[in-house]
């Protein structure tokens, strides 16, 4: 350092101008901003994601009505009305309408015409439900449950006794020591989704950067920009930018999703505890983002084309997909540890927050790692990025980076 | 004034400027010559703070040169470099921002630097949509955006055609008036000799000569024509004269002083006619010739 005495002397902040680092973040909003493939993508995630509520809430708002073709009138007719009756009872959006038959032979050329969807028959054990090639698996249980209960009352009044006393001691209670049945479920899906956005955004986000640093290095505007401005402040101008974008991008993605969630007509589980879990995993996201951005920059300042980047951001794609798996498969004691690793701990922290009630102490102390983790990492990606990017040359391995002089 | 002192920089094993010290003075323009790989590009890189030298100091105004002076600096590096695929307008006015201008003068001068290149229709244009030349003079734009306290071009004039080049020289030489010390690479050497004040002659990292073109022009050995018909045989006897060329009547002499000159003159005139006496002002490019020999 024999050319330079001042180099801490910051240009840019020496009077009241707009701080260089802003200037640089606001560019690289601007850029993105108008890009065009950018933006229609963006939408169309937009779209998918209202869409997909939207197609799950009628869904399960939707009533499948089935007419059943009854032949040998009585008994069929008492079964089918009281399988309306134990769906209505049970909150089942099915419907079975009647078409009495006089013979199976036509009831069955009924089906095979498709102008009925069952044909249902008494018989002297039960009853024979027909279809033409599938039975709703959701109607026959239905049915055999009404047949099962009618059957149940008959035989009871015969014998003389209750149906309760023949019922007693059936019952199977069931109990999750974690969560329940619909809390496991809506985990799993809420565990895929943040999954696959941090995926999405870190690659959406994480590699532009990489992209724009070599883009700078191999053009040489890094020289202009160097002798203009503090390197430092070009660098955090850009993992900046390119945050604010991901975030904002996240935060639109995950408020138009809680937003069509609410609106939707059936009630949904949980609701306040995704949006609660939402929060952390914004914040998870932006500590994880970070330690990515750095890593980024650096592999940026290492490569000499941009060709160059397809190999050496390798590794980074890894964690990235072993953050996604975990999100979709870790269990136990793997999703804990999981869970205090940064990085992939934006996903599994959510994940665990939303299957179980984990003690606050958790997510603040994982986030708090993460945090400090990400610090460790923007320093060493500037250390490596301000020697690096203006070195000329082939491209250089971490070691090689690591030993650079400045 | 902008002056290096004593620079020395390795690469690896290689050293590739032994200890180099010259000085670009206010008021004009410097031309910085030297065969490929002579060590130009890495001087200027290290004039702009780009690379670290291993010995030596580069002053600006007297005072070793800091982060603060250079940013003020206009720089052109070798290859050149500006976002291909950004509007050319918008890069210029980026770059000015940079520079701390505000949004409005950083356009405004943009603008004003695009018109006086001739390429104002283009401002809206990518940059990679213009032609190398057109490029190249964006590229030189962006380095007088802030309006520089110096400034340091390495091969300013490569790809540009006679006009351009010569609304650059206009654009260059109205700044240096305004006392901006200008550094500026080259190899077309009749450009050099045209547009230089002074000169800087970079050979194996070494200095072969620095200093005013005046100053190198009256170091240089002169020659001088002489025609004395019918025939200029006879210099070849004269003493302190060395006879470069004889062709007839026209002979081109060194002398080894002034005096020797004039009695030449004298005893030329008395053995007849003399149609032609003449000292050759060497030109620039022929004193880089001759240093670099």
């Amino acid at each position: 350092m024999s050319t330079s005495t001042a180099e801490s002397t910051d240009p840019a902040t020496a009077d009241t101008r707009t701080p260089a680092w802003q200037i640089v973040t606001l560019r690289e909003i601007t850029v993105k901003l108008r890009d065009k493939s950018f933006i229609v993508s963006t939408l169309i995630t937009l779209a998918l994601i209202i869409a997909s509520i939207v197609v799950t809430g009628l869904l399960a708002e939707r009533t499948t009505e089935s007419s059943v073709a009854v032949v040998n009138n009585g008994r069929a007719q008492i079964l089918v009305d009281a399988a309306n009756q134990l769906a209505k009872e049970q909150e089942q959006k099915i419907i079975l309408t009647v078409r009495p038959f006089d013979s199976g032979e036509v009831a069955a050329e009924a089906l095979r015409a498709k102008s009925v969807d069952l044909v249902l028959m008494g018989t002297a054990s039960g009853y024979d439900l027909t279809g033409l090639n599938d039975v709703p698996a959701e109607i026959e249980k239905l049915l055999s449950d009404a047949a099962s209960t009618q059957a149940l009352k008959l035989n009871a009044e015969k014998l003389g006794v209750t149906v309760a006393s023949l019922e007693d001691g059936s019952a199977i209670n069931t109990i999750f020591l974690e969560g329940s049945q619909e809390r496991n479920s809506m985990a799993l899906v809420m565990g895929l989704v943040f999954s696959m956005l941090f995926y999405m955004s870190a690659l959406i986000f994480g590699m532009p950067i990489a992209n724009s640093v070599v883009e700078e290095k191999q053009n040489r505007v890094v020289e202009i920009l160097a002798t203009a401005i503090p390197i430092r402040q070009l660098l955090a101008g850009k993992i900046l930018g390119n945050m604010a974008l991901a975030m904002g991008q996240l935060c639109l993605f995950v408020g138009i999703g809680l937003l069509a969630l609410s609106l939707t007509p059936t009630e949904v589980p949980f609701l306040s505890l995704v949006f609660a879990t939402s929060g952390w995993f914004l914040a998870f996201f932006m500590t994880g983002f970070l330690i990515l951005a750095a890593v980024y920059a650096a592999l940026g300042s290492m490569a000499a084309r941009v060709e160059d980047l397809q190999q050496s951001t390798g590794p980074v794609i890894i964690l990235l997909v072993a953050a996604l798996f975990t999100g979709v498969y870790a269990k136990g004691s793997v999703l804990v540890i999981a869970s205090y690793i940064p990085v992939i701990s934006s996903v599994a922290m959510p994940i665990r927050l939303l299957a179980s009630d984990v003690p606050l102490w958790e997510p603040i102390v994982s986030l708090l790692i993460a945090v400090a983790a990400a610090w460790a990492m923007v320093l060493l990606g500037e250390r490596i990025y301000r020697r690096a990017i203006m070195q000329t040359g082939g491209a250089l391995s971490w070691r090689k980076a690591l030993k650079l002089e400045d | 004034m902008l002056e290096v002192k004593n620079l020395t920089r390795r690469f690896g094993d290689r050293t590739v400027l032994h200890d180099v010290s010259f000085s670009v003075p206010v008021g004009g323009m410097t031309g910085f010559v030297g065969a490929n790989g002579a060590g130009k590009t890495t001087t200027m890189r290290i004039i702009m703070g780009v690379l670290k030298a291993h010995a030596g100091e580069v002053f600006f105004n007297g005072s070793p040169i800091t982060a603060e002076s250079r940013a003020r600096f206009g720089y052109m590096p070798e290859e050149r470099g500006l976002y291909p695929k950004q509007q050319v307008l918008d890069q210029l006015q980026y770059l000015g921002q940079l520079h701390g201008m505000s949004r409005l003068d950083a356009r405004a001068e943009a603008l004003n630097l695009l018109d006086r290149f001739g390429i104002a229709e283009r401002t809206k244009d990518k940059l990679e949509s213009l032609s190398l030349g057109n490029q190249q003079r964006v590229q030189v734009a962006a380095s007088l955006m802030h309006h520089p306290t110096a400034l340091i071009l390495d091969e300013p004039f490569s790809g540009l055609d006679p006009l351009a080049v010569d609304s650059m020289t206009k654009l260059l030489a109205e700044r240096a008036a305004t006392g901006v010390p200008i550094l500026f690479s080259s190899h077309q050497l009749d450009l050099i000799d045209q547009l230089c004040d002074h000169l800087v002659v970079l050979a194996e990292g070494k200095i072969v000569a620095a200093g005013s073109a005046d100053e190198l022009r009256a170091r240089a050995t002169s020659t001088h024509v002489l025609i004395t018909p019918p025939d200029a045989g006879w210099l070849r006897e004269e003493p302190g004269v060395s006879v470069l060329d004889v062709a007839g009547p026209r002979a081109v002499i060194e002398f080894a002083d002034e005096a020797t000159g004039q009695s030449v003159l004298r005893s030329a005139i008395a053995r007849g006619a003399v149609t032609e006496f003449a000292p050759q002002r060497p030109s620039l490019a022929a004193i880089y010739r001759e240093v670099i020999r």
